[in-house]
């Protein structure tokens, strides 16, 4: 063997040495280590500071009207508060506002519906488009087929109103909320003086949870616990309205408007009492037929004492009210138990509750309600005012196929299930940059986005038959259009014709049924509520991991009921209802729930609603009951008949 | 007189009335907000959450049947636990901390310094209250939620661990703008914490408990109160004596009030009564 000279070794280990640098370099190996290096030393995040300011805001976008003072640094908005306290979606506002997905720019449509593909358009090409559209149904004869649907009661949802209204539509929809849903029964919503009531008899109203105006009710509920005011709540489920009530009423699930029934039914013929509502008679001989106290009892699953005790302490009280509506922020209620309820005030003649009307919000429209519309309504055109019906309706998938052959304009900062059937989506301000008449705005307009009532009035000042519409140039003055709340004069009619079909609906519900043993209630989570929350990562914080653990939609089911049908925990099941299948869901064992019931958690399952709100859990109001209510035009989802299959 | 001269008399603690608390969850979000909680793609996901205010959901509906089961929320944070002898504070998370990275302040705050965590995490282990969080992966905060990233709150990295500190940077503050006031008096300036601000029905009562006649001390006093399993507050007097002779005890300055006395045993690990 040659032996190695000192030069080959040299050369030898130089090659050696140039190869390992070489492959050392090629492997990523070094910027590996300088990209930790970076991070470990240079890429901690610092926010930056600046001048401390505290400016007020008040959020006309909100239905509760939440005044905030916002603290900023510099630029920057970072902390919020108020006095009278927050709605649950102020409080989360400023992820709404910073939202890695806001919009950026009016976006048009490329791809199919739903498919999600848009692409950036120029503010005067989408409204000129949307615009010249609504022109051209107007010429021929088809004003009626624009449709609106807004979220709630707020400036912009009234200035939509007025504008498609004149536009020659009759059909401006809201989102069922207790307000629009009892409307067309009593011809006015009814107004509860929560702050002057001693006993309050709650049917299903999770009054603490989201009901009605939240502040506001929050704030009443410190003043009930000082004044010793006695709420008294039926539910089917351990909620906390339930569990700080004085006393809670267990009834079976969906018999809430049976146990109105049977309350008034004691009232006419125990106590004679008269209401003043038209067609009295009529009614209260039905339920003196069909629903005497033990029947009740048997229904509700109450004792017969127990209703008497429950009717003789609201008919001793000074000023008691009935509040009816089932749900906390999602409501659902029936004609049928609208009229019950109030007919238990109007028998005992209180002054904590009385009809209002709001002038500029009517809910009048060609049919009574959303759900009528999304089924028989015949739409060319729809706008959506930061509305999601398509999520939010038991209807929704009825509502998309109709938006497949509609031209749909929404209006939203937010991706959500509904936009992503948009032929436009024009990005809308959050209140920190729209402002309001008194105050300027907490923060600049983020990109492209615009004030909703800007955009509207864009838009009818390019539409012919409303070009000077509106007396304003500027959104921020448009306050003046809010309307003035009044009194009715208090007359309704039991119309007994148009409640029939809600009775027959609730009585099949409620029957025996060997194919659909169960029943299916839902139940809203902290924050989450019926769906809104879920886009932001603060609230997917505080989501407890007895509704939602990795990815797993749990549904609360009684432990006996559990274990006749051999459930245990954490187990996957499929629950059908006579509409469809809804799977991936899982078993909770609980007593919190009443035998032969399952409580499914609300707000999950979007199909598009931001990278934080996609993909969590299944949306159960794809098999909750549809039928559509003749007179609240709207369904009531509260129960359904469903079966572990 | 400068502010070095002035003992301090602080002694902060807080009151939870459960009774009230209506569950909004409210509190957790202010407090994310307040402290710079990371954010993840899935914060659902509860292993992987880093909070620090935690909205627990209780029931009794292992010991009693539908329908006499009752729901209600415990919002738990750091219960700021002074030890058997609350002149001389001893938090169980503090003796084990190897580097001084918890302390607890003369106000009685147990602080934390997120940079000088080492992430051994053995405090994290003698918490009796799940209280610390640990930064499994490094806290990302995507685009543009930066934007409401609070500057009084330093940001954490991977591997430490983070707790509530009582919003003591709000306290920090405070102190500041009366000493820009002129106000030299330490003990002067008051404040409130983000989850107690953002309660909407005023369950959450912050103060001094060191303060005679406040709203605090009298809540802390009243039958009502009650602390998370803290085994000795249920013994006779002088059995408490003896062990406090003998045993390190949290003893927190986190007072829970209900008169509900299944939620008042669960939350002493007690059979239901």
């Amino acid at each position: 063997m040659k032996k190695i000279e000192r030069k080959d070794f040299l050369k030898i280990s130089g090659g050696v040495l140039a190869g390992g640098l070489t492959g050392w370099v090629f492997s990523g190996a070094p910027f590996l280590g300088f990209q930790m290096s970076v991070e470990w030393t240079q890429d901690q995040h610092v926010p930056p500071k600046g001048l401390e300011k505290f400016v007020s805001a008040v959020n006309d976008a909100c239905p509760n009207g939440c005044d905030v003072t916002v603290r900023k640094i510099g630029e920057r908005a970072l902390q919020l508060k108020s006095d009278k306290g927050l709605c649950p979606s102020c409080q989360v506002s400023l992820q709404l506002l910073y939202h890695p997905e806001r919009i950026t720019s009016p976006l048009k449509r490329v791809g199919s519906k739903g498919s999600g593909k848009f692409e950036p358009v120029t503010w005067d090409q989408a409204l000129k488009e949307i615009a010249s559209r609504i022109n051209t149904l107007s010429s021929e004869g088809k004003s009626n087929s624009i449709a609106v649907i807004n979220k709630d009661e707020s400036i912009s949802a009234i200035m939509l109103d007025k504008f498609i209204s004149a536009s020659g539509s009759k059909n401006v929809y809201y989102e069922s909320g207790i307000k629009s849903v009892t409307t067309p029964v009593l011809d006015g919503y009814v107004d509860y003086d929560f702050n002057n009531t001693d006993y309050i008899l709650s049917f299903g109203s999770r009054l603490i949870e989201g009901w009605g105006d939240i502040p506001a009710m929050r704030q009443s509920y410190i003043n009930w616990k000082k004044k010793g005011v006695k709420l008294v709540h039926a539910d089917t489920v351990s909620t906390r309205t339930a569990s700080s009530a004085d006393k809670w009423l267990p009834i079976k699930a969906g018999t809430e408007a049976v146990l109105a029934f049977g309350i008034a039914n004691y009232f006419i013929t125990a106590k004679r009492l008269n209401s003043s509502g038209a067609e009295f008679g009529r009614w209260a001989q039905m339920i003196i037929n069909s629903y005497p106290l033990a029947r009740t009892a048997t229904l509700t699953g109450l004792s017969e004492d127990q209703i008497k005790e429950t009717a003789e302490e609201f008919l001793k009280a000074k000023n008691p009210i009935a509040v009816a509506g089932k749900g906390g922020i999602g409501i659902s209620t029936s004609s049928a138990e609208i009229l019950a309820v109030y007919c238990l005030n109007s028998l005992v003649k209180t002054r904590a509750a009385s009809i209002k009307r709001n002038s500029a919000i009517t809910y009048k429209a060609e049919f009574n309600g959303l759900d009528a519309f999304i089924k028989d309504g015949e739409i060319n055109m729809l706008f959506l005012n930061n509305s999601n019906p398509v999520f939010k309706s038991v209807l929704g998938d009825e509502l998309k196929k109709k938006m497949d052959k509609a031209f749909v304009v929404s209006l939203n900062p937010i991706m959500n299930d509904s936009a992503n059937y948009a032929d436009y989506i024009l990005p809308s301000m959050t209140y920190f940059e729209t402002g309001a008449a008194e105050s300027k705005p907490v923060v600049n307009p983020y990109k492209e986005s615009m004030d909703a009532r800007d955009i509207i009035i864009s838009l009818s000042g390019m539409v012919d038959k409303t070009k000077n519409l509106f007396p304003f140039a500027k959104g921020i003055n448009a306050d003046s259009l809010a309307g003035k709340v009044t009194a009715t004069d208090g007359r309704f009619s039991f119309n007994i014709e148009k409640v029939k079909g809600s009775i027959e609906t609730l009585e099949k519900k409620i029957a025996q049924n060997n194919e659909f043993p169960l029943t299916l209630v839902p139940l809203e989570i902290p924050m989450v509520g019926d769906g809104d929350g879920l886009a932001f990562p603060y609230v997917l914080k505080t989501i407890d991991p007895g509704f939602f653990f990795k990815g797993k939609l749990l549904v609360q089911i009684n432990r006996e009921t559990g274990k006749r049908f051999g459930l245990s925990n954490n187990t996957p099941i499929v629950l059908q209802s006579a509409r469809g299948k809804l799977g991936k869901v899982y078993v909770r064992l609980t007593d919190t729930v009443a035998p032969d019931t399952i409580a499914i958690p609300l707000g999950f399952g979007h199909e598009s609603y931001t990278r934080y709100g996609n993909k969590k859990g299944v949306n159960p109001k794809t098999i909750m009951s549809s039928e559509v209510d003749q007179l609240t035009g709207t369904a009531d989802w509260w129960s359904t008949r469903v079966k572990i299959s | 007189m400068t502010v070095k001269d002035v003992a301090m008399k602080r002694r902060w603690g807080m009151a939870i009335d459960l009774d009230k608390c209506i569950g909004c969850g409210q509190c957790a979000v202010a407090c994310s907000q307040e402290n710079n909680m990371p954010i993840f793609e899935d914060d659902s996901d509860v292993p992987k959450r880093v909070a620090f205010l935690e909205l627990m959901k209780v029931t009794n509906d292992r010991d009693a049947k539908f329908p006499d089961v009752r729901t209600a929320f415990i919002p738990k944070m750091c219960q700021m636990c002074e030890g058997n002898d609350p002149a001389n504070p001893d938090p169980p998370c503090v003796s084990v901390c190897p580097v001084v990275a918890t302390d607890v302040g003369d106000d009685g705050v147990v602080s934390q310094i997120w940079s000088r965590c080492i992430g051994c995490r053995y405090c994290q282990a003698a918490c009796p209250y799940e209280a610390r969080v640990f930064n499994w992966w490094k806290p990302r905060y995507e685009g543009s939620f930066k934007n409401s990233l609070n500057s009084d709150v330093s940001i954490s990295s991977r591997g430490t661990i983070v707790k509530c500190t009582f919003c003591s940077h709000k306290w920090k503050q405070a102190r500041d703008k009366a000493v820009a006031e002129g106000n030299l008096d330490i003990n002067a300036p008051v404040y409130k914490t983000a989850c107690q601000t953002a309660c909407p029905v005023g369950a959450i009562v912050f103060g001094d408990l060191d303060e005679a006649g406040s709203e605090l001390a009298e809540l802390v006093a009243s039958d009502r109160a009650v602390r998370l399993t803290n085994s000795i507050d249920d013994l006779p007097e002088d059995k408490q004596k003896a062990f406090l002779k003998v045993k390190q005890f949290p003893n927190p300055k986190v007072y829970y009030l209900t008169s509900q006395s299944w939620l008042r045993d669960m939350m002493r690990f007690k059979k239901n009564s």
